[in-house]
């Protein structure tokens, strides 16, 4: 199977959500993947891409976030590079979720989220950028 | 995204319509919290259109309903599409937010 990569670059604001909503689209005209997949994969790199804006950049700077896509046969790959502060999101501690309305802490949540959708997490600093890959397998059962 | 508000009575209603993440949750945010600081004690957010919600949004949710708690009052969640319902299952946040399935389903609770 031809492996065919989607790429776009996003600009350091939150208001190009709005943009990678549109790209998350265009992708699944193109590709056919389901509705809830899209849904799922906008949720993931919007919170990647939320963090990458809260705290990866102090300069007061534009910078460009990059995201690409490539569907294969066991599922999604996804790649998102930022050249912010290091971060690290397959180490960084999540709060314990399951508790109650007073006793909730919210830290991480974003990180929570993605680890519950996404099936695989690596992340490596190169070059002053941090590159962070996930996939998503097709099935729910891992080899 | 947008707001309407409206209100049934001593209601204040809150009908969303589109996208709830980091970039529209901040308006979302100053509306809720106006309601309260005007002595709001019932509020239903009605989430019939909004096709999407990110951890942002929910952070405004939980911040707003413990801050309608401490003033002995109640946000009733509504209406929630699917994918939606399930960004709160994953954060847990289904487990003591009140969801219910419609509008006469919350103004009923109060």
């Amino acid at each position: 199977m031809v492996q065919k990569k989607y790429s776009f670059e996003l600009k350091s604001n939150l208001s190009e959500l709005d943009n990678l909503c549109m790209h998350l689209e265009k992708f699944g005209q193109k590709t056919g993947l389901s509705k809830k997949l899209i849904f799922e994969v906008n949720l993931v790199l919007d919170e990647l891409f939320t963090n990458i804006i809260s705290y990866g950049f102090d300069d007061g700077c534009e910078h460009t976030i990059k995201v690409t896509m490539t569907p294969d046969n066991e599922g999604l790959c996804l790649c998102i590079e930022d050249d912010g502060r290091p971060f690290n999101p397959v180490e960084f501690e999540t709060t314990d979720l399951s508790c109650s309305i007073d006793e909730c802490k919210i830290g991480g949540l974003g990180i929570h989220i993605i680890r519950k959708l996404m099936d695989d997490i690596f992340y490596e600093r190169c070059k002053d950028k941090n590159i962070v890959k996930l996939k998503k397998y097709h099935t729910k059962s891992k080899c | 995204m947008e707001i309407i508000e409206e209100k049934q009575g001593d209601i204040n209603i809150f009908k969303l319509n589109g996208r709830l993440d980091s970039n529209t949750s901040q308006g979302f945010e100053q509306k809720l919290f106006q309601a309260i600081s005007d002595g709001s004690k019932t509020m239903v957010v009605d989430f019939k259109d909004l096709d999407y919600i990110s951890s942002a949004g929910l952070r405004v949710i939980l911040k707003a309903t413990k801050a309608i708690k401490r003033e002995d009052g109640r946000i009733m969640l509504c209406s929630m599409q699917d994918y939606v319902k399930e960004v709160f299952e994953i954060a847990g946040f289904d487990s003591f937010l009140p969801i219910v399935a419609n509008m006469d389903d919350a103004i009923k609770s109060f």
